[in-house]
C-alpha cells in the first residue's frame, strides 16, 4: 500500500542533492552556498537512511552538518554581508574546467551505472556490529592509513597557524 | 486482516502514533519550558534570598503564562539590514533538532516513540545541529555583538562536543548498546551506572552545561560583554523560540544523564505498575534541571580562553584516559565491573583534588612571569 513512498522519497532526495549542489556552485551569496551545502549533506544522509544504514546517516549529519558546515560558516562570517561580483574570478577557467570534469566525471558515471551484480543492501545495515567488524577487521589497514593521514594534516595545520610566541603572552 | 492496538487498522495506527508522538513532544517542550522558566526564577530567588515571582496566581505560578502571552503578542521587530531569510530561519534551525530529540527518549517501559538501535548517536547528532542555527543567527543579525556571540558559540559547542561524545562512549562500552532502552535495562537494581562510571558522568555534566549554553558557560550570550550575544537583535516570539529551544535542550541533556547514569525509568514499584516509570523518569530529569539552575546561581561566568583551555587541556585528556582504561579493564576482567568502578572513583577524586592544585601552580607561574617582565621594564 505504501510501496510508492520509497521511490518518491528517493526522487525528492535526489532532486535536493542535485539542485542544492548545483546552487552551491552557481550561487553568489556565500552564506547561502554554505547552508545549501548543509542541505545537500542532509539529503545524502537521507539516502543512507533509505538504504537502512542509520549509523552512517547519523555520522554523516554529525560530522558534516554539525561540524564541517559550522567551521565553513565560521570562516564565512568574516566576509562582508553584501554579495560581491566575484563571478569574474571563475570565468576564464570555464573551458578548462569543463574538459577536466568531463575527463573525470563521465568515466565515473559510466562505471557507477555498470555494476552487473548490484547487491541488495543488508537488512540491518544500521547495526553497529557489522559496521565495526568490517571497519576494524576487513578494512583495518585503510582505516589506519586514513587516520595517519588525518593526523598528519592536523599536525600540519597546527604548525601552519602557530605563531612564534615570546612567552610573555597572557594565557591565564 | 491484522488489527493494531485499540482495534485500529495498523496502517492508520502507524500514522496516528506519529501524530500523537509529535504532539506530545511539542506539548512537553512548551510546558517544560514554561515550568522551567518558573523554576529558574524561583530557585534563583531562593538561593539569592529573594521572593521571586509572587503576584500572578498562587505562588506566582501564572507569571510565566503572562510572560508567554506577552512574548506572543509582541510586535515582530527586525532591524533593516538583517539578512531576512536567515534571520527568520535561525530560530527554526535551533528549535527543530530539539523537538526531534524527544522521539527516542524512553519515558517508561514500552513508552518510547521509536526505540532506535542507534538512539544515543541520534541524540548527539541532533544536539550538534543546534550550532548551525546559532551561528546563522549571529551572522544574519548584522550586529557585531551577535557575530561575536555566534563565533564564540561555534567554537565552544564544537569543542565541548568532543568530551561529551567521549563520555558517552564509555557508557556505551559498559552497557554494550547505543539503544537508550537497552542501556536503561542494563542497569538493573540499585547499581546504576553512576556508581560504576562517575568520571564519565562528571565529564558529561560539564560538557552538557557548555553544550546547552548554560552558566558558567553562557559566553555566547554574556550580558556583561556582549549585550545578549546572538540574541541581541531578536525580540518577541523569535527570541521566545530560542528560549524554548534552550530549555528543551536542558531537558534533553538531563534526560540523557538520567537514562545513561541513573537507570532511566527504573525505580521502586515499576515492575508492578509500569506507568510509574514516567514519574521516576521525570523526577530524576528534573533533579538535573534543578542542579543546572543551582550551578547557574552559584558559579561566575568563565573567560573564553579559560573555557577553551579547560576543554582541550583537561576534559578531553580525562575522557580519552577514561575510555582507554575502561575498555582495557572490560577486556581484562570480563563479567565484573568492580575494577572499572574503582579506577573511575580514583579518577574523580584525582580530578577534584588535582584541578585546584594545577590552577595554583599556573597562577604562581603567571605571577613569576609578570614579575620578571616588570623587573625587565624597571631596569
Amino acid at each position: 500500500m505504501f510501496d510508492f513512498i520509497e521511490p518518491v522519497v528517493f526522487a525528492l532526495l535526489t532532486l535536493g542533492i542535485v539542485s542544492a549542489g548545483t546552487a552551491v556552485v552557481l550561487i553568489n551569496r556565500i552564506t547561502s552556498a554554505a547552508l545549501l551545502m548543509a542541505f545537500t549533506f542532509l539529503c545524502v544522509a537521507g539516502m543512507f537512511l533509505l538504504l537502512g544504514a542509520e549509523t552512517i546517516a547519523l555520522f554523516q549529519v554529525l560530522i558534516y552538518v554539525g561540524a564541517i558546515t559550522v567551521l565553513i560558516l565560521y570562516g564565512v562570517m568574516f566576509t562582508p554581508q553584501q554579495p560581491r561580483p566575484y563571478g569574474l574570478f571563475f570565468q576564464k577557467q570555464t573551458p578548462a574546467a569543463a574538459v577536466f570534469v568531463a575527463a573525470i566525471a563521465l568515466p565515473v558515471l559510466f562505471f557507477a551505472f555498470s555494476f552487473p551484480d548490484a547487491k541488495e543492501p543488508l537488512a540491518r545495515g544500521g547495526d553497529l556490529v557489522p559496521l565495526a567488524t568490517s571497519l576494524f577487521g576487513d578494512f583495518a589497514f585503510p582505516f589506519e592509513v586514513a587516520s595517519v593521514l588525518l593526523l598528519a594534516a592536523m599536525v600540519g595545520a597546527i604548525v601552519l597557524v602557530k605563531r612564534d610566541d615570546d612567552g610573555s603572552g597572557v594565557d591565564q | 486482516m491484522s488489527v493494531g492496538p485499540f482495534g485500529i487498522d495498523p496502517t492508520i495506527w502507524a500514522v496516528l502514533r506519529l501524530v500523537i508522538a509529535i504532539a506530545l513532544a511539542v506539548f512537553l517542550a512548551m510546558n517544560g519550558a514554561l515550568l522551567q522558566v518558573y523554576l529558574e526564577r524561583k530557585v534563583q530567588a531562593i538561593i539569592q534570598d529573594r521572593y521571586g515571582p509572587l503576584h500572578v496566581g498562587p505562588f506566582g505560578l501564572l507569571q510565566t503564562f503572562a510572560d508567554a502571552l506577552k512574548l506572543l503578542s509582541k510586535e515582530d521587530v527586525r532591524a533593516k539590514l538583517t539578512d531576512s531569510a536567515f534571520f527568520i530561519a535561525a530560530p527554526a534551525i535551533v528549535f527543530a533538532p530539539m523537538l526531534g530529540s524527544f522521539v527516542v527518549l524512553p519515558f517508561a517501559k514500552d513508552w518510547t516513540a521509536i526505540d532506535l538501535n542507534v538512539g544515543l548517536l541520534y541524540l548527539t547528532t541532533l544536539g550538534s545541529m543546534t550550532v548551525l542555527g546559532i551561528v546563522i543567527a549571529g551572522w544574519a543579525s548584522n550586529n557585531k555583538y551577535s557575530l561575536i556571540g555566534g563565533l564564540r558559540s561555534a567554537g565552544q559547542l564544537i569543542s565541548y562536543e568532543v568530551p561529551q561524545i567521549l563520555a558517552l562512549v564509555t557508557v556505551v562500552l559498559v552497557a554494550g548498546s547505543l539503544s537508550l532502552v537497552r542501556i536503561t535495562e542494563a542497569q538493573q537494581g540499585p547499581f546504576v551506572n553512576v556508581l560504576v562510571l562517575p568520571l564519565a558522568f562528571l565529564v558529561y555534566l560539564i560538557s552538557a552545561l557548555a553544550e546547552t549554553n548554560r552558566a558558567p558557560f553562557d559566553l555566547p550570550e554574556a550580558e556583561s560583554e556582549l549585550v545578549a550575544g546572538f540574541l541581541t537583535e531578536y525580540s518577541g516570539m523569535r527570541w521566545g523560540v530560542f528560549f524554548l529551544a534552550e530549555y528543551g535542550e536542558v531537558t534533553i541533556v538531563s534526560s540523557i544523564m538520567t537514562t545513561l547514569w541513573f537507570g532511566g525509568w527504573q525505580g521502586p514499584g515499576v515492575d508492578a505498575v509500569p506507568v510509574l516509570g514516567i514519574l521516576w523518569f521525570t523526577l530524576k530529569t528534573y533533579v538535573f534541571v534543578l542542579v543546572f539552575m543551582w550551578i547557574r546561581a552559584t558559579l561566575p561566568r568563565l573567560r573564553i580562553d579559560q573555557l577553551m583551555g579547560f576543554c582541550w587541556k583537561v576534559l578531553i585528556p580525562v575522557a580519552l584516559f577514561n575510555i582507554m582504561v575502561t575498555s582495557t579493564l572490560l577486556l581484562a576482567f570480563p563479567g565484573t565491573l568492580w575494577p572499572i568502578a574503582i579506577v573511575n572513583w580514583v579518577g574523580v577524586v584525582a580530578l577534584v583534588l588535582g584541578l585546584p592544585a594545577l590552577q595554583r601552580r599556573r597562577l604562581h607561574r603567571f605571577r613569576d612571569r609578570v614579575g620578571a617582565a616588570r623587573g625587565v621594564a624597571a631596569s
